[in-house]
This record gives structure tokens, sequence and C-alpha cells, in this order.
């Protein structure tokens, strides 16, 4: 009887392992920046409750969790942006891949150049991700040459966030409608024009020894005048040139004549901003969802709240881009279950591109795109040009020594006083060493 | 008789040699696990890194290819290389020095067996437990340009507030303080130790001749604790050198890469760059430095006894 009980007892636990086991078979390793917010949100799985970059794609990852049907898990290791590529490229050397990484397509060359990640185009065949509905620069920001290697997430570019009502304090608002300038000279006659009528500084902006935002601006008025900053075969820099010039003497007009205050980091620039003190914050597309909230929230200084593209300062309109993109790390021991639910997931944020481009980042299906939906989340129509006109340097390995190498180059100019002289033959020559170096 | 006695002498030095062996060999024993990890960790690591700077090799991935000394060769031309070599040994000049004298200052002062100096002692230790990224943090948050501690207290005295990290002057002597505020606790427990070495007989020999306060010091205690002196800056020679973290987290280089390292460098080269050949090239030039200097200090310390 005890026996039969105990056999009958195995028997049932046997049957309930069998039976949970599938559910929770599949383990997958994701790793990404956005930060870390598995605290505040736990196992949210209502999108409508999050906010922000981090809360949207960790209430996505519990979603994905709690009601996928392939029985996956995915394991999210959340990385500081500063270092995350370092950890991502060491995983390749510990051997323990992730099955799911973001990427920028800034990035995505160094990867692709030594087949470092899956191509997807099959994969995204299977689950029925449609390629066709990717927005041109978001498919073009994954594929190199005909191979699709990412899951294009977004598109986020640099944006005029605005105070209107210093705007209008300055005279600087016509119909509702800001008045932005449309050559540099303009720029800084409204530059001047703000100090005098209201004390305070036209902009602001991240301006530390690495902080990356004065190089986007540059690439804008670079890109503007109709010139490439890099070469498209990647084989020279474009960075001594009038072009450069152009750009880096207005940046240093900008510093030199105190209308951007040179001590401000990103958080020092931010709160400036929030706070009142300044009338436009350059600063990209994935703070508008927060700005909005925050001036409707009446707390802030800031209460009238309004973005706008880049202005058109020279002869063409342009803007830095860049995108998140989601690629799946080559791992010769990753199991055909593990690829399944990584290429399932995909297909789930790539369902929810609406969700994430609440952020304030644009989404990148024409569908979503067009959908009224995304047109009515707050500002989207003040800025639905800066899609069409947004920039990327070419697909070329080592754009993130280059990036670092021209901000410490140009922040030497408001930082430590060189010369515009100075700064761009030397910015020229470090940045072909390092093409010549990364292509070699 | 002779025979006799030959027999027994070569007796005797067979036993000797034995013996020695023996202790050859149980020395040999105790020594093993040490000279394990030192080869594994330390011996095959530098030759290792030496091997794979006369390559092209990629820290992802699998391209390696031979290109003898063209690393080196490079290096030679690189005005970013020889930059951080400046900033390095401009860190190290004004760091080791002032870490020697602040930590000697400190043991003079908490040296004494007593409860409030051994309460000192453990305040002035108490910064080295922390990790780089605290110490950074919390000298970031007093030197911050906008938001720090003194850029507030300037601004009351109705003082435009000083961009410490972010100023070109600024910027290393601010890396310089944090790091002895960081780390002056080992080389203060160095010194403690070496001058309660030293016999209080000579103090009191001192005392009865009225000797001054500083000929003590000069005549009794600096050639007593010469030799912590020494090790205190080869120690602080050789840690210096590796300076990273602090550059990293503390000013990222700048302004103008006028606090970029050489280990930062050597970071970026290989971790970010992925170009691991050419950082082991900088990394065994940065061994030989330091080799170098450290030799050089011994040299002159031996001559000097």
């Amino acid at each position: 009887m005890r026996n039969s009980f105990l056999a009958a007892l195995l028997t049932g636990t046997v049957l309930a392992l069998g039976h949970a086991a599938p559910a929770h078979s599949v383990e997958l390793n994701l790793i990404r920046f956005f930060g870390d917010c598995a605290n505040e949100y736990g196992n949210v799985t209502e999108l409508d409750k999050a906010v922000g970059e981090c809360g949207i794609i960790q209430v996505l990852t519990n979603k994905f969790n709690a009601e996928n049907d392939l029985g996956a898990t995915v394991n999210t290791q959340t990385v500081d942006w500063g270092t995350y590529y370092d950890q991502l490229s060491a995983t390749y050397s510990t051997g323990s891949i992730p099955d799911i990484a973001v990427m920028h397509r800034s990035v995505l060359p160094n990867f692709t150049t030594r087949n470092l990640v899956e191509p997807l185009a099959e994969g995204f065949a299977e689950v029925g991700v449609d390629t066709k509905d990717f927005a041109p620069a978001a498919l073009e920001a994954v594929t190199v040459g005909e191979t699709v290697y990412g899951l294009p997430f977004d598109l986020h570019a640099l944006l005029f966030h605005i105070n209107m009502d210093l705007m209008e304090q300055a005279g600087l608002v016509q119909n509702g409608q800001p008045v932005l300038p449309s050559s540099p000279e303009e720029l800084l006659q409204h530059a001047k024009q703000m100090k005098e009528r209201t004390g305070k500084n036209y902009f602001a902006m991240e301006s530390g020894a690495s902080e990356f935002m004065p190089v986007r601006l540059f690439n804008t008025w670079v890109w503007q005048q109709g010139q490439d900053v890099i070469a498209a075969d990647g084989s020279a820099a474009n960075l001594d040139s009038d072009a450069g010039r152009a750009a880096a003497e207005l940046l240093a007009t900008l510093y030199s004549e105190g209308h951007i205050n040179s001590r401000h980091d990103y958080a020092a620039a931010e709160q400036a901003f929030l706070a009142g003190d300044v009338a436009i914050l350059i600063n990209g597309t994935w703070v508008v969802d927060s700005y909005s909230t925050q001036a409707e929230g009446g707390e802030a200084g800031l209460k009238n709240y309004r973005v706008a593209n880049l202005p058109n300062l020279f002869s063409q309109d342009a803007v830095w881009s860049d995108s998140h993109l989601w690629v799946m790390p080559v791992d010769q021991s990753r199991s055909d279950e593990e690829q399944k639910a990584a290429l399932a997931f995909l297909a789930f944020l790539n369902e929810h591109n609406y969700d994430w481009a609440r952020t304030g980042h644009l989404a990148v299906r024409t569908s979503v795109l067009e959908s009224e939906q995304f047109n009515a989340l707050p500002q989207r129509s003040n800025y639905a040009e800066t899609s069409q006109i947004a920039r990327a340097l070419p697909a070329i390995p080592g754009q993130r020594a280059i990036q670092d190498i021209m901000v410490s180059e140009l922040s030497s100019i408001w930082l430590a006083g060189k010369s515009v002289d100075d700064v761009l033959p030397s910015m020229q020559r470090r940045v072909e060493q390092t093409l010549r170096r990364s292509q070699r | 008789m002779t025979i006799t006695a030959t027999a027994s002498s070569s007796l005797a030095e067979r036993r000797e040699t034995v013996t020695g062996r023996r202790e050859a060999w149980a020395a040999y024993l105790f020594l093993a696990p040490f000279l394990l990890v030192y080869l594994v960790f330390l011996v095959y690591p530098l030759f290792k890194g030496f091997w794979i700077s006369l390559h092209d090799w990629e820290l992802v991935g699998s391209y390696r290819e031979y290109i003898g000394f063209l690393n080196y060769e490079d290096l030679w031309y690189d005005p970013i290389f020889w930059l951080t070599v400046r900033n390095t040994l401009t860190f190290v000049a004004l760091t080791v020095p002032a870490m020697t004298v602040l930590s000697l200052a400190l043991a003079l002062g908490v040296s004494r067996r007593t409860r409030t100096h051994g309460i000192l002692r453990g305040i002035f230790f108490a910064s080295s437990v922390f990790s780089v990224s605290v110490v950074t943090l919390i000298w970031q948050m007093v030197l911050n340009g906008e938001r720090g501690l003194i850029a507030h207290l300037l601004r009351s005295l109705g003082i435009a507030p000083i961009d410490f990290l972010g100023h070109p002057f600024w910027a290393m002597p601010s890396m310089v303080v944090a790091t002895l505020w960081w780390s002056v606790g080992l080389p203060m427990a160095l010194f403690i130790a070496g001058l309660q070495q030293i016999p209080g007989e000579l103090y009191e020999a001192a005392e009865l001749d009225n000797a001054s306060r500083w000929t003590v010091l000069r005549k009794i205690t600096l050639p007593a604790i010469h030799r912590t002196v020494i090790l205190v800056i080869v120690l602080q020679i050789v840690l210096q050198f590796q300076v990273f973290g602090q550059a990293l987290l503390m000013t990222q280089g700048g302004p103008a890469d006028r606090t970029r390292t050489l280990v930062q460098n050597i970071y970026h080269t290989a971790f970010r760059d992925w170009q691991v050949g050419y950082a082991s090239a900088m990394a065994m030039l940065l061994f030989v430095l330091m080799f170098f200097v450290s030799m050089l200090q011994l040299y002159i310390g031996r001559r000097e006894d």
C-alpha cells in the first residue's frame, strides 16, 4: 500500500515536472544598456504603466516572458552605457555570449565585418517580421550589402528642445511658432537677442571632455553644407576643410560669446533647461516623452515646451542620427530552440515598435510611423521631418574611436582654449590614423 | 691514519652534499606554490603579451597576423601615445613625492601607541578601502564645476566657480588630490611600522643632548626608516604609473587629453578599438618604463647606503 502510494507520488511528480519543464525550458540571455529598473517594474506587464527607455524595455521583456507560448524566459543583463560595448566584446572571449544584444547602428560595422552577428533575414521570414515594413533609413541601418543583420528598433536624432516662454520674451515667436535661425549669423543674432532681452542663454548642451553632443552638432553642420564628415568608403576624413572650419568656428563662437555654458555636463544642461534657465536644449529624441510629462506636470520651471527639427543653417537639411538595433551574436553552442525563441522575442519587439516610440524615438516601421496612434503622441508632428533629414556616418568600423577623438579635440576649444586652427589639423590626422588602423 | 682521515672527510662532504640537496629540495618545495603562481600569472602573460605585440591581434574574432615590430614602429610615430606617456610621468612626478611626504607626515603624527592615535590611524586608512569608483564619485561631488561642493562655496563668496575637472590646469592636480586622499593609507601604515622599529633610547639620547625636533627627524628618524622610504617610493612609482580609474571616471582623459594616461590609452586601444596587438606593445613599453624607473630608484637608494 505504502509502496504503491510512493510510486503514485513519484509518477505524479515526474508527470508534473514533465509537463512543467517545456513551459520554462528555454532560457535566453539578453544584454543591454538603457539602465536597470527591474526593482521599479518587477513583474509589471501593462505597457501603459511604463515610462522612459528603461521602463518600456523592462515591461516589454516582462510581457514576453509572461505571454510567450514557447516557454521562453529572457534574462536581462543590464550594463552601464559607458562600458557596454567593452563588456559585449569581452563575452566573445569569455564564451558567455548573449543570445540577444542591443547595439547602435554606428557600432554594427565592427561586428559585421568580422562575422560576429547572425544574418537574420531568413529567421525574420519564419517569425513574420516584414523587412519591407522597415522605413528606408531603418533598413539601411541594419543592412550590409544584401544581408540584414539586426532588428531596427528606433531612429534617434538631435532636436531643438525649446522653452517657448523664453522665446516669446526674446521676441522669437511668430504666430505661435518659434522663430529659428536659417544661417550661422542669424543664430548668433538670436542668441544675442535672447541674452539681451531675458538675460538667459540661448543654448544648453553637454560640453564635457567626453560628451558627444557637440560632435553630433558639428557633424550636422558639416552635412548641412553638403559635405561628408567621413568619405562614404571610409578612406578619408573631411574635417580640416572649409565645411569643418565653418562648423567648428560656429561652435567656438557660441562658447566664447557665452551663449553655451561650457561647465555643463549632461545632467546640468538638462537641469538648466527644465528649470527654465535656458531657451533651447540640444538633446536627442529620447527625452521628448519625459520633458513633455514634466512640463505638463507644472512642477518644473519649464512650462511651455516645444520640439523642433534642427534648422538648416547652411545649404541643405540634415541632422545627426543613430539607431538602436537588436542583434543575435554568433554563438555555435546556441540550440535550435534558443534560436527560435530569440527570433520570437525579436518579432515581439518589432510588434511593439509603437510602445518603444513613446520614449520620443522615431519608430522604424512605416506602418507605425503612418499610424494615427503614433502621430497622436506629444510633439510628433513638430519633428516628423527629422526621419527624412537624418544622416549618419558611413557603415565603417571604428566609429566609437572616431567619435572619442572628435569629442576630445573639439572640446579642447572651449575647455582648454585651443584655436580652431590647431584643432582641425590634429583632429583630421588622428581620425585618419584611426580609419587606417581600423581597416588594416 | 691519513687514509682514515681522508675517508672520513669525504664521508662528511658526501653527508653535507646530501643534506644540502635535501635542503635545496625542501626550499624548492616551499617555493613551488609561489613559483607556480609567478610563472602562470606573471612570467607567462609577460611573454604572451610580447608575442601578441608582434601581431595585428584583434580582441574579438580570430584575426591574427604576424607583423614583427610594426606596432612598435607605429607607437614611435603616435603623438597620442607620447602625450599619454608625458601625462603619466607628470602624474607620477606629482603624486609620488607628495604621497611620500604626506604619508610620512601623517605617520609621524599618529605613530604613538595611544587610543587617539589608533582612531586617527583608522580614519586616515579608511579611504584606502573604497573602490576607485566610490572615490571618484566623492571627488566629482566636491569638484564639479556647476554642482560641486567647492562651486557652491565659491558662489556663496561671490566668486565664479572653477570647473576643476574640465580645466586644463586644474584637472591633473585634481586627480592627484583624489589619489592622495584615496591611497595615503598604505604608505602611512608602512611608515608607522618603520617608525615603531626605531629604538626609544635613540630619542632619549637626543633629548638629553637637547636636539631640536628637526634635528631628531633628520639625524635619527629619516636615516632609521631610509629603507622604508625607498620601499614606499618604489611601490608608489609602480602603482601610480598604472593610474587608470581616476582618469577614466573623473576627467575621461580631458580636457584636451591633458589627463589621458598610458593605461587608459591601452584600455581604449584594446577594448574599444579591439587592437590588442597595438595595446600590448604599449603595455610592454609601460613595463620597461616602470622597470627602468624602479631600478634607478633602487640603485640610487643602494648607492646612498
